[in-house]
């Protein structure tokens, strides 16, 4: 049973790098597909497009840091692994979803916001500041759910 | 279109309509003392101006799977169908009359039409090409087969744009098709055109039905109006009646003003069509102007005749 603990902590630091992950890509690759369209007109917009196409890229980096601090905080890296009860994997699992689940849509919603900030940079890049800040809107809500799933990792007594 | 297809395309569209010629600079070439000074101006400008043929090019790389943009392009297609019937009927060569961008390749059309193998004609073209050329042979009337192609392009541009396209581009066909029924109809009321004649020559739509337009236009002018004041077309009758230069005028903008509807969207093919539609205006601001200038008209009538901007 204690096996099964820890197998669904992993499988919580798991999803929270995938998820997260797969939002990340599909952001990027949409705002890359729009920069790269402005560029094919206009290479000398090529830095402002380039901010925009990195924003949806910080899901991912979150989800990574949840899947290791959770990793950490378990022991599979480090010290070795703790053993874990049922629940107490579960509590992991649970731990990881806010940053998984909210990564996977805040990434491609930003990415959405970031792409449309594309055209105001190909039209107005006086005004790509406000792109920018539009799509780092969405961020919030990523920022938020990695500050709940840290908290949870770290506030799981065992 | 709620999904993010074509960012590529669209993202590079919004760069290019920073090409488009402004109202500052439009104002600019009215005011320059001739044609020479026109193209001096044009060709000073700092940005690239593409041609229409090129705009396209660009358009269909990036979105070449859309059947929905090829619609923009039937009136071409039927157009050059009237020319390739006529001169292949009369031995001569087609080209100067062709207008490009097209969906299909004018050389392939001339061979089909000389080889009568109308299956190898995109299925929206065989049907049609076949009736005028048999229309054609048996009356001889140019006219009349002229009619019956363009009728059947506007027809052709409403069918598939239910069929593969949204919203956008079936309120821009049914604005291309009321503009030119009312066009058609307002010609053959003050010609007497009879009934037979009329009802080939309109095409009809959901807001101006087919068989009372053509009705009240064999009825004559009169009639014609009334009918339209009945329609939510009456402003079109009133432009009509006081000028028909004023109203292809009117026509040019209300298709600009749909294009503009397009204009916030960040993705789907709607902003790919409404550049391709701000360009065509441009291109035939650019034609009025030009003419205006070799016959030296003066200021105000030029800035009477000038469409609206997409800009």
């Amino acid at each position: 049973m204690n096996s099964l603990g820890l197998a669904l902590a992993i499988l919580g630091a798991a999803c929270s790098a995938l998820f997260a992950g797969i939002g990340s890509a599909k952001g990027v690759g949409l705002v890359g597909e729009a920069a790269a369209g402005v560029v094919s007109v206009d290479p000398n917009k090529f830095s402002k497009v380039l901010i925009l196409q990195l924003l949806p890229g910080t899901q991912g980096l979150y989800g990574l840091l949840t899947a290791i601090l959770l990793l950490s905080r378990i022991g599979v890296i480090g010290s070795g692994a703790v053993d874990l009860t049922v629940s107490q994997g579960l509590m992991f699992f649970a731990a990881s979803l806010p940053i998984a689940i909210v990564g996977l849509f805040s990434g491609i919603a930003q990415g959405r916001a970031a792409a449309a900030g594309v055209g105001i940079v190909a039209k107005k890049p006086d005004h790509s500041g406000k792109g920018i800040i539009m799509a780092a809107m969405v961020e919030t809500y990523a920022i938020l759910a990695l500050l709940i799933s840290i908290l949870l990792i770290y506030n799981i007594t065992f | 279109m709620s999904s993010t297809k074509y960012a590529s395309a669209v993202a590079a569209v919004k760069a290019m309509e920073s090409n488009l010629i402004t109202q500052g600079e439009f104002e600019q070439l009215i005011n320059a003392k001739s044609a020479a000074e026109m193209d001096a101006i044009l060709s000073s400008g700092a940005s690239e101006r593409n041609s229409l043929n090129e705009v396209w090019e660009m358009i269909h790389d990036f979105a070449p799977d859309s059947e929905e943009l090829k619609i923009l392009l039937y009136r071409n297609d039927f157009h050059n169908l009237k020319a390739a019937l006529k001169a292949t009927l009369s031995n001569r060569e087609p080209e100067q009359y062709y207008i490009t961008p097209t969906n299909l390749e004018l050389d392939e059309l001339k061979s089909i039409l000389t080889s009568k193998e109308y299956d190898y004609l995109p299925e929206y073209m065989r049907e049609t090409a076949e009736q005028a050329y048999e229309l054609l042979t048996r009356t001889l009337d140019g006219q009349l087969s002229d009619s019956l192609i363009d009728s059947a392009a506007l027809s052709a541009m409403q069918k598939a744009s239910y069929e593969f396209g949204g919203e956008f581009i079936q309120k821009y066909s049914q604005l291309i098709t009321v503009c030119a029924d009312i066009k058609t109809a307002y010609r053959c009321s003050v010609m007497n055109k009879p009934y037979s004649f009329i009802e080939t020559a309109v095409c009809g739509s959901e807001e101006l039905d087919k068989e009372s337009l053509a009705r009240s236009a064999q009825r004559g002018t009169e009639s014609f109006f009334s009918f339209l004041e009945s329609t939510p077309y009456n402003e079109a009758a009133e432009i009509l009646k006081s000028s028909p230069a004023q109203f292809e005028k009117w026509c040019d903008d209300i298709i600009t003003d749909h294009a503009e509807s397009a204009r916030m969207r960040s993705f789907g093919t709607e902003p790919l069509m409404a550049y391709f539609i701000a360009k065509e205006t441009e291109i035939k601001n650019l034609r009025i102007l030009k003419v205006c200038k070799e016959c030296n008209t003066n200021k105000e009538t030029i800035m009477e005749r000038m469409r609206k901007l997409y800009v």
